[in-house]
């Protein structure tokens, strides 16, 4: 639900350009703070787990328009640092594929990896205080997700005037273009009707991504508790309870 | 997402003006197309684009089969139908957004093969984030193999049942997490074999 599915043109240049400035600088940051030997090992895995992101993305829940992220588990599995870097990966094969623009690009990598990386540190906090699995996990993915989706809407907000602007620029342009519509026939209150109305995209969102956050919850916690028993390594847990 | 490998196929397969054209060109051509979408804000201009894409799509011999994926990011713009309060003109605007982006993105895809893409982007962006996409580009077709066999698996223990969700939720979960388990070994076998290969922190991609 984090991830803004906006197509390139809509979101003002100022936004799309200082979230990629800002996703740039976090990568660079992390880039050094990684270190140069373990970089290249840990690329296969890397790669590896965008692509089960990207593949994720590509399977709809039919009935709610819903897919998984799967941002929460991989950043148990690769660490806060890489799943930055994995995000950013992700988000551009997703917006090659349409699943959001290639301008938003920088904004969708900074939403998705607040998923990862809080996801990643509230497991660990919850395994440390819990120890039990399923609901460390569980609670980790619901709250990163619950973070994540209000740094969508919070993006999405920051841009309104310049949906008024585009909604309201009929004629405008390098060619002069009229609808049906005449020009300053509006009445007041048709106005206010035709201001972009964000009390109402957040009445669609949150609700869907109520039910979202439940869903990839419980689906990361099944994902979490699968990998436990195969492959518990993975998970670099101290003790082993469920 | 199962389609990429058809794309790959056509990328290397067909032979048209546009696939004869250098990569580099084509990126540049994609940049181009996204400067306009993101300046142009009358419908006659995108209009123009549009057809002027379209019309590639058509000589570049690229089949209609593909012609579906141009439409699927159409799926994400319902949200802007309740945004704008059904404001005919930007609904309009962001159809045509979206299908310019699309069937620019879709066009540079079936006339490229995806390394010698990666080989341009990789003389412009840092190593590392070049060799992280291609790694993942190559490990999507890879796990298609794999959600292959597994999907076999997931309808021999029941699939996805609306009326049992808990049982379909873990089944979803299991191939998922089993996606993931065989991914990570994938992931570990690959390393290997790159160093075998003399794999130390860049992959070097083969030009045209």
């Amino acid at each position: 639900m984090s991830h803004i599915h906006f197509p390139d043109g809509v979101l003002p240049v100022w936004l799309w350009a200082s979230g990629f400035i800002v996703a740039i600088v976090i990568g660079a940051v992390l880039f050094r703070l990684t270190k140069k030997e373990t970089l290249p090992k840990r690329l296969p895995l890397l790669g590896m787990m965008a692509a089960i992101m990207v593949l994720g993305a590509s399977f709809e829940i039919v009935p709610i328009a819903y897919h998984v992220n799967l941002t929460v588990i991989s950043g148990i599995l690769l660490g806060p640092s890489l799943i930055f870097l994995a995000t950013f990966v992700v988000n551009v094969i997703l917006a090659l594929f349409g699943h959001g623009g290639i301008t938003v690009i920088g904004l969708n990598t900074l939403a998705l990896s607040i998923e990862g990386i809080l996801g990643y540190f509230l497991f660990r906090l919850f395994w440390r205080v819990l120890k039990r699995l399923t609901p460390a996990t569980f609670l980790a993915t619901f709250i990163a997700l619950l973070f994540s989706t209000f740094a969508m809407i919070g993006v999405v907000s920051m841009g309104t005037s310049h949906y008024e602007e585009l909604i309201h620029q009929e004629g405008k342009g390098i060619f002069e273009f009229h609808l049906s519509k005449e020009k300053g026939g509006h009445h007041p209150g048709e106005a206010a009707e035709e201001k972009v109305n964000l009390r109402r995209f957040m009445a669609i969102v949150l609700p869907l991504g109520f039910i979202g956050w439940i869903l990839e919850g419980v689906i990361t916690s099944l994902i979490c508790r699968y990998i436990f028993r195969l492959r518990p390594d993975l998970l670099h847990l101290e003790k082993e309870t469920l | 997402m199962i389609q990429l490998s058809y794309l790959d196929y056509i990328a290397v397969e067909r032979k048209s003006f546009l696939h004869r054209l250098s990569p580099k060109l084509k990126i540049i051509g994609m940049i181009l197309v996204l400067f306009v979408i993101v300046t142009v804000k009358n419908l006659p201009g995108l209009f123009l684009l549009y057809v002027i894409l379209l019309t590639l799509f058509f000589t570049a011999r690229i089949p209609a089969k593909i012609f579906s994926l141009t439409l699927y990011p159409l799926i994400f713009t319902i949200l802007f139908i309740f945004l704008s309060g059904f404001q005919i003109f930007f609904i309009l605007l962001i159809f045509l957004k979206v299908l310019c982006g699309s069937t620019g993105v879709v066009l540079l895809l079936a006339s490229t093969p995806y390394p010698s893409i990666f080989s341009a982007l990789g003389r412009v962006l840092p190593s590392s984030f070049v060799m992280a996409l291609f790694l993942t580009y190559r490990s999507i077709f890879i796990l298609l193999t794999v959600l292959e066999d597994t999907q076999h698996a997931l309808y021999l223990r029941g699939g996805v049942q609306w009326k049992h969700p808990w049982r379909s939720l873990i089944n979803i979960a299991n191939a998922f997490g089993h996606l993931i388990i065989k991914g990570i070994d994938a992931s570990e076998k690959m390393y290997e074999s790159m160093v075998l290969r003399g794999f130390r922190d860049k992959i070097h991609y083969r030009r045209e």
